[in-house]
């Protein structure tokens, strides 16, 4: 977001002495990285942490609201505690975000360089399902994917990692053309490199810092289609539950208990935004490109 | 110019033969369509007629070659739950989805495409900060969230508003809110940054040099040229009319196509669903063969080569 791309230690004049790579950081990026580190901790030791069991329910302690010991974030209309489920919640919603991410990073990644190594019909094929994929609104695709095979959390994370492979596609077969075509890569080739060696070990690394950045423009929509998704009822299924999962069955109370949706609801947004902002820095450190 | 339409409907088919594939293939995938529509109770000598009625016993490429013949002629099926026609069923609920649509579509031009504009002329202003702080907001806040939030501050606590329902115009105020400012957020950004793209490209800056008014710069060289990104995003936009409110339909319970689909899915009614991906997939491929056309009206370079095009 910001104008200046001349780095400081250029105008200072000295030689910097290496530093933590994000040490010029904004405090925004600071704040977003921090809590999306304690997130990923949450949703590590969710277990460990949560004070109750999350699918236990107390017919006595029913829509108790926030701020009373021990229920520090209330009761839902079952007795069980919001804060165990949220703790819950970011675990099984980031799981799904991260492993639908990587899904899509290394399947549309593959493409790219399949369709970059072989040029011809493959690529054309691959960049057909390529704009196919861009010209369908993902969610009717979920749904009815979830709808002939029902639903599981296996086919949820799988059926997520269909989303956004397009784009890591095509980023990666442009650069992987542009790249084989550049010394290091025939020299390599010219030593008897296998291409897979020649794609994984050497353009692979040049080149992941943009698929990175693309990484962080997918993150958030997937944390928002899968919130989406279970919000509807069709996604994490209970007694299972997930961010927007919370949020759906929480709406029925809103005007009873509305800290049951809002908790949720906060997380999900502080989340995308601090991947958002997250991502809008690396955007403009690791590749002025893309901007 | 022809060959360039050709090109453009070309693609429209494949677009429309890889969903009717992919309805075909995770049809069969999702296994035996006769006990999915006939249910597991269903006597073996009903599954064995429906079997031979349907084909099912014939090689997988004969079947896959019937079942685009039947789309082709307009047999989508029928709902499972009471018989009428798929497409029937879909039909009437199109002008209730498009009462919540349309208004939101016009919401997010009318909004999204001047707040873009007047940021991208007045970058770094405070003007040009607060709509980018929006337009963040608007894509890391999901749909339903804004919609709840709606909904507690408007019905809830103020009670100004129904939460709920579809009786009066009233009921829409709120999923048309939901909608446009959302989408608004969404428009605006892409508007800036297209404008922004524009106004740093060399013709502009010969065109001020040359003594032309600023204000005729903006309106005669920067706006034409920013019009093709954001005629996109608003093609897609218009793409989205009919299964855009998925979710928004159900957070205020508005009985249209997203509501159909998403009960349709949660019953496994799978001609309802097929018909609705059919359908879906026919606007988005017409609305994008518009944006093309369009494309060719205001940009003569893309006429002249249509292979450059995309």
């Amino acid at each position: 977001m910001s104008d200046q791309t001349l780095p400081r230690t250029v105008i200072d004049g000295k030689a910097a002495p290496r530093r933590w790579p994000g040490h010029d950081m904004p405090l925004l990026v600071r704040i977003a990285l921090l809590w999306l580190v304690g997130m990923v901790l949450i949703a590590l030791f969710a277990p460990l942490i949560s004070p109750f069991v999350y699918t236990s329910p107390n017919l006595r302690n029913r829509l108790v609201p926030p701020g009373t010991f021990p229920h520090i974030f209330g009761t839902d209309e079952l007795g069980r505690d919001v804060l165990s489920r949220l703790l819950i919640s970011i675990r099984i919603s980031l799981l799904i975000a991260f492993g639908a991410s990587i899904i899509s990073a290394v399947l549309g990644t593959t493409l790219g360089f399949l369709a970059a190594y072989f040029r011809g019909i493959v690529e054309q094929v691959v960049l057909m399902l390529a704009d196919f994929q861009a010209s369908m609104p993902f969610l009717i695709l979920a749904l009815s994917v979830l709808a002939f095979f029902g639903n599981s959390l296996v086919l949820l994370i799988g059926l997520m990692g269909l989303f956004g492979w397009e784009r890591y596609a095509r980023i990666s077969r442009g650069l992987a053309i542009s790249a084989s075509a550049q010394g290091y890569a025939s020299a390599c080739r010219q030593l008897g490199a296998s291409p897979m060696r020649v794609y994984l070990r050497h353009i692979l690394p040049n080149i992941a810092s943009t698929l990175i950045v693309s990484m962080t423009l997918v993150f958030p929509e997937v944390i928002l289609l899968e919130s989406g998704l279970s919000f509807l009822g069709l996604g994490v299924q209970p007694p299972m539950t997930s961010l927007g999962n919370m949020v759906g069955y929480g709406r029925e109370y809103i005007t009873r208990a509305p800290w049951i949706m809002l908790a949720p609801a906060l997380t999900i947004v502080s989340t995308t935004l601090a991947v958002s902002v997250l991502g809008d820095w690396l955007r403009d450190k690791l590749d002025p490109t893309l901007r | 110019m022809l060959r360039f339409i050709a090109i453009r409907l070309g693609r429209a088919m494949i677009t429309i033969a890889l969903v009717v594939t992919f309805a075909f293939i995770v049809l069969r995938l999702s296994g035996d369509p006769a006990q999915i529509i006939l249910g597991p109770e269903a006597p073996p000598e009903a599954v064995a007629a429906f079997r031979k009625a349907w084909g099912l016993d014939d090689p997988l490429w004969l079947q896959y070659f019937h079942y685009f013949g039947a789309i082709i002629q307009g047999e989508l099926g029928r709902s499972m739950r009471d018989g009428r026609a798929a497409i029937e069923l879909v039909a009437e609920r199109i002008p209730v989805t498009l009462a919540l649509t349309l208004p939101a579509l016009a919401i997010k031009i009318g909004l999204g495409i001047p707040a873009g504009i007047y940021a991208a002329l007045h970058r770094g202003s405070l003007a040009d900060r607060v709509v980018m702080m929006l337009s963040v907001a608007g894509f890391t806040i999901p749909s339903f969230v804004l919609g709840l939030t709606l909904v507690l501050i408007f019905a809830v606590k103020l009670g100004w508003l129904p939460s709920g329902g579809q009786d009066s115009w009233r009921h829409a105020i709120l999923p048309v809110l939901t909608l446009g400012i959302g989408g608004a957020a969404v428009l605006a950004r892409f508007t800036r940054s297209a404008m922004l793209e524009v106004l740093g490209q060399p013709f502009i800056r010969t065109a001020s040099a040359k003594g032309v008014p600023w204000r005729d710069v903006i309106v005669g060289h920067a706006l034409p040229n920013a019009a093709i990104p954001t005629v996109t995003i608003v093609g897609f936009m218009i793409g989205t009319l009919i299964a855009g409110a998925v979710v928004v339909e159900s957070v205020f319970s508005w009985p249209g196509v997203g509501r159909l689909l998403v009960v349709a899915v949660a019953n496994r009614d799978l001609a309802v669903v097929q018909c609705i991906l059919l359908l879906v997939a026919a606007t988005m491929v017409t609305s994008n063969l518009v944006v093309d056309f369009l494309y060719g009206f205001l940009d003569p370079r893309l006429r002249q080569n249509p292979g450059k095009a995309s």
